[in-house]
């Protein structure tokens, strides 16, 4: 009954087959998987993750914060600013309360898009990343270096006469500084019409542990990460109006009663901006 | 994903009491080697508790076999657990894992570890498959399933083959709303155009095949001949929303189906799953695909 070897013996078309997904180096969305407890890593994933905490033992409940505030974020846009419609880039593998999964449990008829560059994100967003009847997901399938593209494909699915939210989670860390990532947001923000809202939130330069943990994590070959310092990170809000608090550690962002360590309270900034 | 976590809750969430108990087993087993670790007991001293030897323990904490109450018992108080309503918990478990689901009425026609594997199959919150020799089973239709049995097993007496076909329509339930699971299909393209049965049989299979693609908790991937890309033979993985129960994977095979639990070895097929996705034809173009195919008959 238990395996002990594979049964099948494995023809040319496996060769072919292997080359589609990098197993060799960490990749940032299934690290963040195992980091909130999901089961869609690898070994190579699980390490890197496991070399980080060493180093950095808050990432856990830096990840977790990260989804909490995510989940705050949108219960704040459905419920207080009407807004129906999301466009979420960076999309990661699925876990728990997907924007569009909280978002249609508040309004069924909500309207999201997802945007990723992975072909393995998005094979699971697309299988399992889907709507209610009432409300619509779309999947594209480009980078945030592409604003246009971005843009012009999700006009498929969101009406972009009617206030849209954009959703920046952990995404705007992977654009280095000469790829011009204020210029980025700038150009996704620009095409949205008045009303609309952005919701931003990445990892600074605060914490030094944080930072020492990403230098090694730089150097495996994984798609890097860059830190900011919270100044910058307000930085790409420029021209919106700020929700209150403002952009600040993302626990203390109109918490809930769930209570968190003070202690954690320091890594990840974000806030929501309104375009007026 | 949505069918929401039960890691810790109460035991009555547990969705496997339905159809039978090597879930219940294994999330028993689970919780089992998680208090035995914390105390620092080894397998075969636990084993020695309950005068068994430390691979009875190691089995037990897998799930693959029973658990006594009495054992449990035994165990608990090893382990130090002496917190009752800890303990009723576990033993409430204990008793789920020993009663038979609604699979055992067809023991007549499920041996054993078919039933084990369906037990799994049951109680999986997302079931992700690659077939490429026939439709996959939860998407079969009662006449395509008949014409599989009639060919592969001629000699089957027509109450057997009833039987088969009203077990498969029992199993086909956990997609009908409200699901209990979710469905990812990757079929081959071989398997949508070998046909077992009449041409009528496999066009209604395919019509049913572009309706159930039409459900939210079910998505069908076309891996077209074009792509060039195949793997050697059917596979499925079984995730289950307890987070202490890490993904199975079950493989058909000629005696009967083998299902593989260890990490290096779902690893492997989960990988190729995972490969398989990415390269297979988009979901929102399955029913084009089908449709093309219906024509062709």
């Amino acid at each position: 009954m238990s395996g002990d070897q594979p049964p099948y013996s494995w023809t040319e078309a496996e060769k072919d087959l292997m080359e589609g997904i990098d197993t060799t180096v960490p990749h940032s969305a299934r690290i963040w998987n195992y980091w909130l407890g999901g089961k869609d890593n690898y070994p190579v994933d699980r390490e890197a993750g496991e070399q980080f905490v060493k180093v950095y033992p808050g990432i856990i409940a830096e990840a977790r914060a990260n989804r909490q505030f995510l989940t705050r974020a949108i219960h704040y846009l459905v419920n207080e600013a009407d807004i129906d419609q999301f466009l979420d880039i960076g999309t990661g593998l699925p876990t728990v309360d997907n924007t569009h999964e909280v978002s249609q449990r508040l309004n069924p008829a909500s309207r999201i898009v997802y945007v990723d560059n992975d072909p393995l994100v998005l094979a699971h967003a697309r299988a399992l990343l889907t709507s209610t009847p009432e409300g619509a997901t779309d999947y594209v399938d480009a980078d945030l270096r592409e604003p246009d593209k971005i843009l012009n494909a999700a006009a498929r699915t969101l009406d972009f006469s009617m206030p849209i939210a954009l959703m920046l989670s952990g995404i705007m860390g992977h654009v280095a500084d000469d790829e011009g990532p204020h210029a980025i947001v700038r150009q996704l923000v620009d095409r949205l019409p008045s009303g609309s809202y952005l919701m931003l939130q990445d990892g600074t330069v605060v914490s030094q542990e944080n930072a020492d943990a990403l230098e090694d994590y730089n150097e495996s070959g994984a798609v890097p990460y860059h830190l900011r310092t919270p100044e910058q990170i307000a930085g790409f809000f420029d021209g919106l109006e700020l929700v209150e608090p403002g952009v600040v550690p993302i626990q203390i962002w109109r918490p809930d009663v769930t209570p968190t360590d003070p202690k954690d309270h320091v890594n990840t900034f974000g806030g929501i901006g309104l375009k007026r | 994903m949505n069918a929401g976590g039960t890691a810790g809750g109460p035991v009555d969430d547990i969705r496997t009491s339905l159809a039978g108990p090597a879930v219940v087993r294994m999330l028993l087993g689970a919780r089992m080697r998680r208090l035995r670790e914390a105390s620092g007991i080894t397998c075969a001293d636990a084993g020695y508790a309950i005068r068994g030897s430390h691979s009875k323990i190691s089995r037990m904490e897998l799930g693959r076999t029973g658990f006594k109450r009495r054992d449990v018992a035994d165990l608990l108080t090893l382990y130090g657990v002496n917190d009752c309503v800890q303990r009723d918990g576990l033993f409430s478990l204990v008793d789920q894992a020993n009663a038979p689901g609604w699979l055992h009425e067809y023991g007549d026609v499920l041996s054993n570890s078919a039933e084990t594997r369906l037990q799994l199959e049951q109680c999986a919150s997302v079931i992700r498959c690659y077939e490429n020799q026939f439709i996959p089973e939860l998407l079969q239709t009662a006449d395509y399933a008949r014409a599989l049995i009639e060919l592969y097993h001629p000699a089957t007496p027509r109450p057997e083959i009833a039987r088969r076909i009203a077990l498969l329509t029992r199993r086909q339930m956990v997609l009908r709303e409200p699901a209990s699971c979710r469905l990812w299909a990757i079929i081959d393209e071989a398997a949508l155009r070998r046909r077992p049965g009449t041409a009528a049989t496999m066009r209604r299979q395919l019509r049913q095949l572009i309706e159930i693609s039409e459900l939210p908790h079910v998505t069908i991937q076309v891996m077209p001949f074009s792509t060039g890309v195949a793997a050697g033979g059917a596979i499925t993985v079984l995730r289950f929303a307890e987070t202490e129960i890490a993904d199975v994977v079950y493989l058909d095979q000629f005696t009967g189906a083998l299902y593989l639990t260890k990490p290096d070895d779902v690893q492997h097929y989960a990988q190729v799953v995972d490969r398989l996705c990415t390269r297979a034809g988009l979901p929102a173009k399955t029913a084009a695909f089908l449709r093309q195919l219906i024509q062709e008959i």
